[in-house]
């Protein structure tokens, strides 16, 4: 019986090819739309992770509280014990990274050392030097360093390229770094230019300086001290659970606290914050699920009403079957249940395209990206200029399902009125033809 | 094999009562092989429904088979009908995306038997109606008279104790009107299954061997033939 059905369906194109195409572009274009979205949200969350917050964020509570500050006298001593404790602690997954977020001064002098150009920069260090850093992967030095090359001896600087230009820097110039030491003095030294670098991001080409970890260290008598330690998280590992690893650290930090590295400050309060908690994102992320949310209804609600039409035309046009069939003693609910069956596997077939070409849209756009140049560089978000797509389950699933619910929501809505169809005129009606 | 009992119809059209049938009693009996006729609006189409279980009869009882359809619920009739009566529609009905012999395997699915098994007793109909030739064509490519043997053939495929045809001829010319008919009533002898007819075509008289004829609603008169092929 089914195979008779799905017979009659393959050799009518108006019951399968019509719908089939409904579906076909419905899921597609609602695969494609949100695999764009979800690259453009993702490729802003890795971007803010990497430059500014990571996945997962410990931090000292006094530093956080006064961050626009950079207060780096609030910043967390005991280097090593600290990771190897995160180590212990953390989520497997996270790959941790020590940064110290600095500002300073930075002097270019000229040849007789006096002061050509003088600018407040805010500065980030990183572990550089060594070529294995995972850091360097990270930042993605080898494409972001547009002019000289990334630093491979201590006391070199990479400079923000549009600070370069305002600046008039040449690689090989001198930098003066003027800031506070640790302690509150005056701490000054001497950088090498080594290379300009683009992050994409148009506040940080303009303001942002990077240096070496342990030559901020140095700089600033920050011995064995950090302002952040930045939690990495695979990209398989989805931004709904970052909540869930950031608890269950916070399980492990009060005894920390309560017995904390000795050379600890007395009033040092490391806390974990999830990259949802930070710039805003949590807010963010709930619009953007909102207005996905709104998409799939709205693409589903017009799938459901093209399709319900597509049912009512077909349901003329088979006028004469249903008659037929009820007359020959198909009961009013096995005649629906075919119906139905029909409406899945167009359903279904349309759901597969649709993904097909959805997905192979969104596959380029994941492994090419479109290169949307300055514009997205000065919207002044944390969002990559190359945006990409974002292949995942979820999105194909969140085509399909609706996809399918269409089709056969829409034809068993036509198909109402077939349950109302009453035997008693059939023969007049089958009378006509 | 089917009892009428005090059978009236009664129609509400624009808040007026309209009887269709005027409490109708006729008895018929297994492989009856018999026709209704009488002039359009003599309620032929009506009775045919009654006894399809299509529809319910405002009064009195039809029996089929020992079952008393105001009885049954609208599914328990389809599952009668499916199992017990066959249907031939003045304009064929057949399923246009199908091939013959899948319109006439179709009853078959409906009731819910596997195409490989009766693949066979589906060919041999096919070959009985002289459509051999024609079994993978489609409706569209068949003339009136061979569609109206492919509607026998489906209604017969389910050995029905009953086959209920309206106006079976009215759309075929003479030749073809005698052929359908010859091969219904030899069908008829062959398989057991009763065959009612509705027409107001005079010349079946002479194929049936009994006629019920209606007016107004009323059973006008009811010949049955006689040996020597005389309806009385
Ligand atoms: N659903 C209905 N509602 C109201 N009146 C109806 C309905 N069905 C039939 N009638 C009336 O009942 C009478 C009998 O109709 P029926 O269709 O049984 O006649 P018939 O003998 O089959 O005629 P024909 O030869 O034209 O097919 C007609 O007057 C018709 O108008
Ligand atoms: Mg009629």
């Amino acid at each position: 019986m089914i195979r008779w059905i799905l017979k009659g369906m393959l050799r009518d194109k108006s019951r399968s090819l019509f719908p089939f195409l409904v579906v076909a572009v419905g899921v597609a274009l609602t695969v494609g739309l949100l695999g764009f979205m979800d690259g453009v949200f993702m490729g802003m969350i890795d971007m803010t992770a990497k430059l500014d917050t990571g996945h997962i964020r410990f931090v000292n509570k006094p530093f956080y509280e006064e961050e626009h500050l950079l207060p780096m006298d609030r910043a967390l001593a005991g280097q090593k014990k600290t990771l190897a404790w995160l180590r212990e602690h953390g989520d497997p997954r996270i790959q941790w990274s020590p940064r110290i977020r600095w500002g300073a001064i930075m002097d270019i002098p000229d040849e007789e050392g006096n002061t050509l150009s003088q600018t407040p920069v805010i500065g980030m260090a990183v572990q550089l030097l060594d070529p294995q850093s995972p850091e360097r992967k990270r930042l993605q030095l080898e494409q972001s360093v547009i002019k000289g090359k990334i630093p491979s001896r201590s006391k070199q600087i990479l400079v923000g390229y549009q600070l370069a230009e305002t600046l008039k820097l040449t690689i090989g110039d001198t930098a003066t770094l003027m800031g506070q030491t640790f302690d509150g003095g005056l701490a000054t030294d001497n950088y090498t230019v080594s290379g300009f670098i683009r992050f994409g991001v148009a506040a940080m080409d303009k303001k942002m300086v990077l240096i070496d970890l342990g030559d901020a260290q140095q700089t600033f008598y920050m011995e064995n001290m950090v302002t952040d330690w930045l939690g990495f998280l695979p990209r398989s590992v989805a931004y709904g659970d970052y909540e869930k690893i950031k608890q269950r650290i916070e399980q492990g930090l009060a005894a920390l606290i309560k017995n904390p590295p000795e050379d600890w400050a007395s009033d040092d309060e490391p806390i974990v914050l999830s990259i949802l908690d930070q710039r805003n994102l949590g807010e963010i992320i709930k619009k953007f699920e909102l207005i996905r949310g709104i998409i799939v209804m709205i693409f589903s609600f017009l799938m459901v009403l093209v399709l319900w039409n597509a049912g009512l035309i077909n349901g003329i046009h088979r006028y004469g079957e249903m008659g037929l069939r009820l007359a020959m003693g198909e009961t009013h609910k096995a005649l629906m249940a075919s119906l139905a069956l029909e409406a899945f596997a167009v359903g279904l077939a349309g759901a597969m395209a649709g993904c097909l070409v959805g997905g192979t849209v969104v596959y380029f756009l994941q492994e090419v990206g479109v290169d949307m140049g300055d514009a997205m560089a000065q919207s002044g978000l944390m969002v990559n200029d190359v945006v990409r797509g974002r292949l995942s389950v979820e999105g194909f699933i969140r085509g399909i399902v609706p996809g399918m619910t269409a089709s056969v929501a829409g034809s068993l809505i036509a198909s109402l009125a077939i349950f109302q169809r009453s035997e008693a005129n059939l023969f007049r009606e089958l009378e006509t033809g | 094999m089917l009892k009428i009992q005090n059978v009236s119809k009664v129609y509400r059209v624009g808040g007026q009562d309209f009887i269709a049938l005027h409490n109708i009693n006729l008895e018929i009996e297994d492989g009856a092989f018999m026709s209704f006729v009488g002039p359009s609006g003599s309620g032929k189409t009506t009775l045919l429904n009654l006894i399809g279980g299509l529809d319910s009869p405002t009064s009195g009882e039809v029996v089929f088979n020992g079952f008393h359809l105001n009885e049954m619920s609208r599914d328990q009739l389809a599952v009668l009908r499916r199992e017990n009566i066959g249907f031939i529609f003045q304009s064929y009905n057949l399923l246009p995306v199908y091939s013959v012999y899948e319109n006439i395997l179709f009853p078959l699915l409906l009731n819910k038997q596997k195409e490989s098994q009766v693949r066979d007793k589906v060919m041999a109909l096919v070959e009985k109606v002289g459509l051999s030739a024609e079994a993978n064509k489609k409706p569209a490519e068949l003339s009136g008279g061979q569609c109206q043997r492919v509607a026998i053939a489906r209604a017969l495929v389910k050995d029905p104790l009953l086959v209920l045809a309206d106006e079976p001829t009215a759309n075929l010319d003479v030749e073809n009107s005698h052929h359908i008919l010859e091969m219904m009533r030899t069908l008829n002898q062959e398989t057991q299954a009763a065959f009612i007819f509705s027409t107001h075509d005079e010349k079946v008289t002479r194929f049936v061997n009994r006629e019920v004829a209606l007016e107004d609603g009323y059973v006008k008169s009811d010949k049955v033939k006689q040996p020597n092929g005389e309806l009385i």
